[in-house]
C-alpha cells in the first residue's frame, strides 16, 4: 500500500466514524483490518477527530490485544495456548516455529512473511491443539506437520492452501 | 418416503468447521441437486447449517430429522451415502459406537441422555441464519408474554425462576433488574456480556452462533422490564462467526419489527448494536467492560456503587452475561416455577459446561445444577482418554481452581464448589490426567493473567509478578522451603485486597493447588522433582525396551530428533538431544516412554 | 441536608454524612490510614494503590474495602489496625518495595507498617514509580493528554506516545509534582527544563527575575486566544497594586 493510499483509506475511516470517543475502538479496530497494524497517522488523525488525546488512543492501542502499533507479516499464525491447548502441548508448537522460522511468538520474519502469536483460546478446545494460519484451523496439529504447513504458506504466497487436517 | 418434511443438519459451529464441515454441507447439498432433491416442489430435505451441537471432537456432525440419526466425523465423500440413507438404511459405520454398542439417536447416546437443555436446546437444531426457524420452535413467544406484562411483573416471573448470572458470579436477576428498575435516571442500558475470555470454554460462543436470537429476546425481556431503550452486546474479537450471527439475527429482528422503534408494535422502543472486544481478558468483567465500549482502556473501577445504579456513560446499566439471557426466553415462556423445578436448592435451572481436556468426549454440555462432577467426567464425558487415571478438574479458568478426586461427588452449583476454595465460574471445565504437573498448571494461569491483568491495582499486578517468579522457580527446580507459605501470603492479601473480581480470584489456582496437591509442591522444592514429569529442567525420558515395540511413532512426533531406532527395534533418546517435550510420550500407544528425575 | 450517620473507627465514634469517604472521616478525626494514589487535588480516586485498605464490620459481617473511594451508606464499625488489615498492609507495602526499590517513601513506610519475611520476592531495579497512575490524571485534568498508562498487566508503564517527545506536553511539572515516589524525573539549567525527553525554554519575568515556567504552559494556561501574561503573578498584583494607587491617589 503506497502512502496516498494508506492516507486516503485512514480519512475513509475516520470519515465513516461518528465524532464519539465511544467509538474509539472499532475506528481502532477498522485501521488494524485495514493495514494490520495501527499507523502513527492514523491514531493521530483520529484522536483529532474523536476530540481526545493522542496518548488516550496510545494507551488503548497498547492495552488490547487485538490491536498492534507495528506491522504484521503476510501470513498470520496463531498458536492457541488456551488450557485444553496449553495441556497438549501448545508450546511445543511454538517451539518448532522458533526451530523453522526463527522467531518467537510476538514477532516477525524479517522477510515480513510470518508473524507468530501466541494467542489465548480459540474456542475449539476439543481439537486441541491448534494452530490458525489466516483464519485456516489446523486441529490436533503434531509437531511434525508444521514445516509442511509452513512451507506450503511459504512457497503459494496467500493463496488458499491444502487442509492438512 | 421422502415427504419434504426432512431436514439435514450439518453443525457449522467453529469447531465443525475447522473439521470441514462448510465442505460437507456443500458437498451434500451438491448431491441433493444432482439428484433433483433440492428445492423440487415434492422434496425439501434441506441442508440447514446449524450451530454447535456440542461434540467438537466427533465433528462434524450431521444430524437428520425427524428421523433423529446422528452422524459422526463425516467426511466430504460421505455425502452419497448420507443422501441414500434419507430413505433407506442408516450409515452404519458414521453411527456412534460405544462398548460394541451402535446408537443411531441423539438421545440414546449416553452424552445427550443425561443432559437437560434449556440454554441450548435450539442450538445444533434450527439455522442460527434463520428467524422463522426460531419462531418455529416457539422462540419469540416469551417477548410476546412479556408484552403483555408490567415490568414488575416480568421480574417477579425472573425471581421466582430462581435464575443466578451465569457469567460466574452467581448474582441473582431478578434482583439485579428490579434494582435497576427501581432507578428513575434515563436512558439505561442493557448490556450483554459476550467477552468470554476464559481459555478453556467457549459455551457463550457457540450460543451466539447457533442461538442468536435466543440472546436477542433475552435482552429485549430485559430492557422491556427495566426501561431500556438501547442495548449493547460486547463480543469477543475473536468470535467472528459468533458475531456474524448475532448481527444477521439483530438486522432481522428490525426487519420483523421485533427491534426498533415499537417492539412488535407495543410502543416500545429498544436498539440494539454490537461493540467488537478489543481482546482483553479483564474485560469480562463488568466495570472494564463498559469502560471499553465507552472506548477507553479497560480498567476497572472500585464498584461500592453499583452499575445499576451508575454503569455505562454513569447510567443505570444491566450487564448480563449470553447464557443468562438465552435463559429468559424460556423462563418467560414456561413461567418461573416451571424453571426453578430444575437444579438445587440455591442454585436453579441449568448450567453449560465446556468439558475439554483428557477426556474421551469433549464439548458443551448442558446438565441441571447440581450434577455431579463425577456425572459429568464418566457418564457423559466417557472418562478419560486412554483410561489414564484421574487427577484433577480445573473449573472455572483462571478464576477458579483445581478439584481433586476425593471431591467428584460435590454437587457442581455457584456455592457448593466456592466452600472448597473453587468455583463453578462461567463453565470452563478442563479435566487432567496424572501426566499434568499441578504446579505447572498454577504457573500457567499466573503466566496468562499477568498478562490479562489490566494492571492497575497492587495487589494483582505486583502479586502475579511475584508469584510468577516463585512458580517458576519452583518448576525450575530453584525451590526453596518457605515459597509455599509466601505464596499463600500474597495470595490472601490479593484475595482480599484487589480492586476488582480478576485480581480477588486470581490467586485461586494458586491456592487450590496448594491446598490439594501440596504433595506435588514438596516433591518439586525438596525433591528436585516434577512427579507428572511435566517440568523439563526436572525431568528427563527415556524408553522400556521391553515394552518398546519399535513402531516408529516417537521418532517421527520428536521435535529434536533425538530418538532413535531401527524398525520392530526398541528405540533410544538421546538425553543430549532430548528438549523434554514429552510429544513422544503423548503419542506412545505402549506406555514405553518413562519419566524419570532429571540428575542435577 | 443529607442524613448524618455514627460510625466507629478504631472505636472512636465519629459523625459523617452518608455517602462520605471512610478516608475523609478517618482524617478529619485525626486518626491516620496510609495512601499513596490518592491526591486532594482530584475529586475521583482511581483507588489502585490499596495501602488504604480497612476492615468494615457490618451487622456482624466484616469485609476489606478501599477507604479512600468507600461511601459510608450505614452504621458501621471500621477498623485501621486490624491483625489482618496490618498484615495485609505490609504485603502490599512489600510488593510495592520490591516493585520500586528506589522509592525513598515506599521505604519509609515499610519502616511503619512493614513485616517481615519477604526478601525472597524479586525487585525492579532503579525502579521509583509505583504505577498509581497520579500523573495521568493530573496531565487528563490539565487537558495536555501528554501521557498515558501503556501496555497492561505485569508491562504496564507510563510514557508518552511511541516513547518520544510529546508535542502536547508544555512542562509543566504537574506529574512530577503530583508524584508521590519521585519517580518522574526532569533536569533544570538556568535557561531551560527538560521532561519526557523534550527540551523547553524557559521564560523569567522581566520585573523580578522569577521563573514563569514554560512558554507552552503560560500559553496553555490562558488558552489559545487568551492575553499572555507580560510579567509573574507577584509582579502582575505588585503592577495592579501601583495602579491603584495611582487611581486614588487622582481621585
Amino acid at each position: 500500500m503506497t502512502e496516498v493510499d494508506q492516507a486516503s483509506r485512514i480519512a475513509e475511516i475516520i470519515e465513516a466514524c461518528p465524532a464519539d470517543q465511544r467509538f474509539a475502538l472499532a475506528a481502532l479496530q477498522d485501521m488494524q483490518h485495514a493495514f494490520n497494524y495501527i499507523p502513527e497517522e492514523g491514531l493521530s488523525a483520529l484522536a483529532e477527530h474523536l476530540g481526545c488525546s493522542q496518548a488516550h488512543l496510545y494507551s488503548m492501542a497498547t492495552f488490547y490485544k487485538a490491536l498492534s502499533l507495528t506491522p504484521k507479516g503476510e501470513h498470520i499464525i496463531k498458536i492457541c495456548n488456551g488450557t485444553a491447548c496449553h495441556l497438549r502441548g501448545a508450546m511445543n508448537l511454538a517451539t518448532e516455529l522458533k526451530r523453522d522460522l526463527g522467531i518467537d511468538p510476538g514477532e516477525t520474519t524479517e522477510d515480513g512473511t510470518f508473524s507468530v502469536e501466541l494467542v489465548n483460546c480459540l474456542g475449539s478446545c476439543a481439537l486441541a491443539p491448534v494452530m490458525v494460519v489466516d483464519g485456516t484451523y489446523h486441529n490436533k496439529l503434531r509437531v511434525e506437520q508444521i514445516p509442511g504447513i509452513i512451507e506450503s504458506y511459504a512457497s503459494q504466497g496467500s493463496e488458499e492452501v491444502a487442509d492438512h487436517d | 418416503m421422502i415427504n419434504g418434511t426432512e431436514k439435514i443438519l450439518v453443525c457449522c459451529g467453529t469447531g465443525c468447521i475447522a473439521n470441514g464441515a462448510l465442505g460437507v454441507a456443500d458437498a451434500i447439498q451438491a448431491e441433493l441437486e444432482a439428484r433433483g432433491l433440492a428445492g423440487s416442489v415434492e422434496v425439501s430435505a434441506q441442508v440447514v447449517r446449524t450451530g454447535c451441537s456440542g461434540e467438537c471432537e466427533q465433528g462434524p456432525i450431521v444430524r437428520f430429522m425427524p428421523r433423529d440419526l446422528m452422524y459422526y466425523r463425516v467426511k466430504e465423500r460421505d455425502a452419497a451415502a448420507i443422501v441414500d440413507s434419507l430413505e433407506g438404511e442408516p450409515v452404519s459405520r458414521l453411527l456412534f459406537k460405544k462398548d460394541g454398542q451402535t446408537y443411531e439417536h441423539m438421545n440414546d447416546n449416553p452424552y445427550y441422555a443425561l443432559q437437560h437443555k434449556v440454554v441450548l436446546k435450539d442450538v445444533g437444531i434450527i439455522d442460527p441464519l434463520s428467524i422463522d426457524d426460531y419462531i418455529e420452535r416457539g422462540g419469540y413467544e416469551g417477548l410476546k408474554k412479556a408484552l403483555a406484562m408490567t415490568p414488575d411483573e416480568i421480574i417477579t416471573e425472573v425471581e421466582k425462576s430462581g435464575l443466578r448470572g451465569k457469567g460466574g458470579a452467581g448474582f441473582p436477576t431478578g434482583r439485579k433488574w428490579r434494582t435497576a428498575a427501581g432507578y428513575d435516571v434515563f436512558p439505561k442500558y442493557i448490556v450483554c456480556n459476550g467477552d468470554e475470555g476464559d481459555p478453556g470454554a467457549f459455551m457463550d460462543g457457540s450460543t451466539m452462533e447457533g442461538s442468536p436470537h435466543a440472546v436477542i429476546e433475552g435482552m429485549i425481556i430485559g430492557a422491556l422490564a427495566i426501561g431500556a431503550e438501547e442495548g449493547v452486546l460486547y463480543i469477543r474479537d475473536e468470535y467472528a462467526l459468533a458475531r456474524d450471527h448475532i448481527q444477521h439475527a439483530i438486522d432481522d429482528a428490525y426487519e420483523a419489527g421485533i427491534l426498533g422503534d415499537s417492539i412488535m408494535g407495543s410502543g416500545h422502543k429498544l436498539d440494539l448494536s454490537i461493540v467488537r472486544g478489543g481482546g482483553a481478558f479483564v474485560c469480562g468483567e463488568s466495570t472494564a467492560l463498559m469502560a471499553s465500549i465507552e472506548g477507553r482502556v479497560g480498567e476497572p473501577r472500585a464498584k461500592y456503587i453499583r452499575s445499576v445504579q451508575r454503569g455505562l456513560f454513569d447510567h443505570p446499566t444491566v450487564l448480563n452475561n449470553v447464557e443468562s439471557l438465552a435463559s429468559i426466553p424460556t423462563i418467560l415462556r414456561d413461567g418461573g416455577e416451571e424453571y426453578a423445578k430444575l437444579g438445587t436448592e440455591g442454585s436453579k435451572g441449568t448450567k453449560v459446561f465446556a468439558m475439554v481436556g483428557k477426556v474421551k468426549h469433549t464439548g458443551l454440555v448442558e446438565v441441571p445444577m447440581g450434577t455431579t462432577l463425577r456425572t459429568l467426567i464418566y457418564d457423559i464425558g466417557g472418562g478419560l482418554i486412554d483410561d489414564r487415571p484421574f487427577k484433577a478438574i480445573q473449573t472455572g479458568g483462571p478464576s477458579g481452581g483445581c478439584i481433586p478426586e476425593s471431591l467428584l461427588d460435590l454437587p457442581v452449583d455457584f456455592d457448593t464448589l466456592t466452600e472448597y476454595g473453587a468455583m463453578m465460574g462461567s463453565g470452563g471445565m478442563i479435566v487432567m490426567d496424572d501426566r499434568s504437573c499441578m504446579v505447572e498448571v498454577a504457573r500457567y494461569y499466573v503466566d496468562f493473567l499477568c498478562e490479562e491483568s489490566c494492571g492497575k491495582c497492587t495487589p494483582c499486578r505486583e502479586g502475579l509478578r511475584q508469584m510468577r517468579a516463585i512458580l517458576t522457580d519452583i518448576c525450575e527446580g530453584r525451590g526453596k522451603p518457605g515459597d509455599v507459605e509466601l505464596l499463600e501470603r500474597i495470595g490472601r492479601t490479593m484475595q482480599d485486597a484487589s480492586l476488582c473480581a480478576l485480581g480477588r480470584t486470581a490467586p485461586n489456582p494458586v491456592m487450590t493447588t496448594i491446598k490439594f496437591f501440596r504433595n506435588e509442591y514438596d516433591a518439586h522444592i525438596e525433591g528436585k522433582e516434577c512427579p507428572a514429569g511435566v517440568c523439563e529442567k526436572l525431568t528427563q525420558f527415556a524408553i522400556d525396551a521391553d515394552a518398546c515395540t519399535g513402531c516408529g511413532m516417537c521418532s517421527r512426533a520428536c521435535p529434536a530428533d533425538a530418538i532413535s531406532g531401527e524398525r520392530k527395534e526398541a528405540h533410544v533418546i538421546d538425553p543430549a538431544k532430548c528438549i523434554a517435550c514429552g510429544s513422544c510420550r503423548e503419542v506412545c500407544r505402549f506406555n514405553a516412554v518413562l519419566t524419570e528425575r532429571r540428575p542435577a | 441536608m443529607s442524613e448524618k450517620l455514627t460510625i466507629t473507627i478504631d472505636g472512636v465514634e465519629c459523625t459523617c454524612e452518608k455517602g462520605e469517604y471512610i478516608y475523609d472521616v478517618a482524617r478529619r478525626n485525626n486518626i491516620a490510614i496510609p495512601v499513596l494514589c490518592r491526591s486532594d487535588a482530584f475529586a475521583d480516586h482511581r483507588a489502585c494503590c490499596r495501602i488504604c485498605i480497612v476492615e468494615v464490620e457490618t451487622r456482624g459481617r466484616r469485609k476489606v474495602v478501599t477507604s479512600c473511594v468507600y461511601p459510608i451508606d450505614q452504621e458501621c464499625a471500621v477498623y485501621t489496625k486490624s491483625e489482618k488489615i496490618l498484615e495485609e498492609r505490609a504485603v502490599i507495602l512489600s510488593l510495592l518495595a520490591h516493585r520500586a526499590p528506589d522509592a525513598q517513601r515506599i521505604a519509609d513506610m515499610n519502616q511503619a507498617w512493614g513485616r517481615e519475611g519477604f526478601e525472597r520476592l524479586v525487585t525492579i531495579d532503579n525502579e521509583k514509580c509505583i504505577l498509581c497512575g497520579l500523573c495521568v490524571q493530573a496531565c487528563d485534568s490539565l487537558g495536555t493528554g501528554a501521557i498515558s498508562t501503556v501496555l497492561r498487566g505485569t508491562e504496564k508503564k507510563v510514557d508518552t506516545p511511541y516513547d518520544k517527545p510529546s508535542e502536547f506536553c508544555v512542562g509543566c511539572l504537574s506529574c512530577a509534582n503530583v508524584c508521590p515516589t519521585g519517580a518522574i524525573e526532569y533536569e533544570q539549567t538556568a535557561t531551560t527544563r527538560t521532561i519526557w525527553n523534550r527540551e523547553f525554554s524557559l521564560l523569567f519575568c522581566p520585573d523580578c527575575g522569577a521563573p514563569m515556567g514554560t512558554p507552552e504552559s503560560v500559553r496553555h494556561a490562558v488558552g489559545p486566544e487568551g492575553e499572555l501574561p507580560t510579567v509573574c503573578d507577584a509582579c502582575r498584583k505588585k503592577r495592579l497594586a501601583n495602579e491603584m494607587m495611582q487611581t486614588y491617589r487622582y481621585v
